[in-house]
């Protein structure tokens, strides 16, 4: 099972490589950083590219109506969800594990 | 019982913003226009080699590094940079401080392409595999981008619009902003324009062949065609009461727009400028002058052979023999064709001009065609000390022609 640290060392890879932020490198985003706004800055189009991102990363999709600020709000609450997101998409196993 | 009439307000012009090959502002700009060098020359904004022509008026690297440039600068396109840029230096000069929501204020544009550089940039993303696109370059793309984005960021809460009617744009807008302070619809109007280079555009006048493989050379003997530039131009209109009462200094006067359609041809005006003619004899009449008091022309003036000889034909039309003396300048010799933005930026001209009194002069090789009868000014800036009304000609695609009477303030 992935963990949560490496989903959200992959989340600050990916912010990085898909936002194009002047200067941001992945160590500099805290995890309970605000991501919108007076933290690190994103605006509603970073969310947009960071939804496609996301999909195409883990193979998950995302409604539009969950793009919100529970969500969005932090690193770490953006991998909770992506966490809980996988768990959800996973075949069940045949084996009951 | 009969009442008479309100009396029209008067609308006058307390600040100017520019942005143009010249360089990021209105000081650099009339240093360009007064030394008679044309400033369109070989660029780097996009890959030109497969076009016949090569060279256009491209803005340098900027803004400058003091500039303010606040919160949502890095979405914004080029065109709107150019814009937010002039907006705030036009401001500035007025003496108003944004946000103006608390002042009626209204943000009036005109623009032809908005943020279609970027959008090229996304569809070229696109279009090459393995490259992930990058979705923030439309952000900013619709031709009203560049208006809202000074509204925007300026606090503009009045009336907002864009007019897009090709190279007449930015002298609508002009003429709009006028009707709405004399309504009284707002007491401040920013009125202005703002485009930038794209290939889109570079490559439709190419195949046009309505581009001149040098620098334009309106009125001369062997001009080509037009010069693609780009850039912002941007007036603080202002009734005459609310910027006196709050004891403002006005730069000029804004006597009267008029317009006019050919309705003839999608790309070509009318030869006898007739269409011309009529925009021009409007704006006299709304300005309520003959054309004796006009003391000199900024012209549309692009430089292609049809343009220029239907333009000198308007003029005669409109204001007979005194076309033949009235000394004519024109602007996109230096700065080129800034498309939907133009005719902000030679109103800019135009203000500068009747303030400093003098005519900036209109370079380019070659003499000046013999077979129109223009006083074209060149060389150097020539004095004007009695010049105290102006007129200002948009004369564009799809036949729609503005003129603007601008006046001096003294």
């Amino acid at each position: 099972m992935t963990s949560q640290t490496a989903i959200r060392a992959n989340l600050k890879r990916l912010i990085v490589a898909t936002l194009n932020l002047d200067g941001l490198t992945p160590d500099r985003i805290a995890d309970d950083e605000p991501l919108f706004g007076a933290g690190l800055g994103l605006d509603s189009v970073d969310a947009l590219e960071l939804v496609v991102a996301l999909e195409k990363e883990y193979g998950i999709s995302i409604a539009s109506h969950e793009v919100d600020r529970s969500v969005f709000g932090s690193l770490a609450s953006l991998s909770d969800f992506v966490a809980r997101r996988l768990a959800e998409t996973r075949p069940a196993s045949p084996h009951g594990q | 019982m009969a009442s008479e009439p309100p009396a029209r307000r008067r609308v006058v012009v307390t600040g100017v913003g520019a942005v143009s090959a010249c360089g990021w502002g209105v000081p650099a700009l009339w240093a360009g226009l007064r030394s008679g060098r044309t400033s369109i020359s070989a660029f780097t904004r996009f890959d030109h080699t497969r076009h016949r022509t090569h060279v256009a008026g491209e803005a340098p690297a900027g803004p400058p590094a003091d500039f303010a440039r606040g919160r949502g600068w890095p979405r914004l396109s080029l065109a709107d940079r150019f814009a937010l840029f002039s907006a705030r230096e036009a401001l500035a000069q007025a003496g108003l401080e944004p946000p103006l929501g608390e002042r009626a204020a209204g943000v009036f544009f005109g623009s032809s392409t908005g943020g279609m550089l970027e959008s090229e940039w996304y569809v070229a993303d696109l279009m090459r595999p393995g490259t992930r696109e990058r979705r923030g370059l439309m952000a900013s793309q619709q031709i009203n981008a560049p208006g809202d984005a000074v509204a925007r960021a300026l606090g503009v809460t009045g009336p907002v619009q864009t007019l897009s009617s090709a190279c007449a744009s930015g002298a609508l807008a002009l003429a709009a902003a006028l009707a709405a302070v004399r309504a009284g619809d707002v007491e401040i109007a920013l009125a202005g324009g703002a485009d930038s280079l794209c290939q889109v555009t570079y490559a439709g006048f190419n195949a046009l062949r309505a581009v001149d493989e040098v620098p334009c050379r309106p009125f001369r003997s062997g001009r080509a065609g037009m010069s693609v530039g780009e850039g912002a131009g941007v007036l603080v209109l202002e009734a005459l009461e609310h910027a006196r009462a709050r004891g403002a200094t006005p730069l000029a006067e804004v006597c009267g727009a008029g317009s006019s359609c050919d309705a003839s041809h999608m790309t070509a005006p009318l030869p006898d400028g007739t269409g011309a003619a009529l925009a021009i004899r409007r704006a006299l009449d709304d300005a309520g002058l003959p054309p004796a008091a006009i003391g000199f022309v900024n012209a549309h003036g692009t430089g292609t052979p049809l343009n220029d000889a239907s333009e000198f034909a308007g003029l005669e039309g409109a204001l007979g023999a005194r076309a033949r003396e009235i000394p004519l300048t024109a602007t996109k010799a230096t700065v080129g064709h800034l498309l939907g933005s133009s005719g902000a930026l030679e109103a800019v001209a135009t203000v500068l001009c009747l303030r400093e009194r003098e005519v900036h002069p209109t370079p380019g090789d070659g003499e000046v065609d013999p077979g129109i009868a223009v006083r074209l000014v060149t060389g150097a800036p020539l004095p004007a000390p009695d010049a105290r009304a102006a007129l200002s000609t948009s004369l564009a695609f799809g036949g729609s022609n503005v003129a603007l009477v601008l006046g001096r303030w003294d």
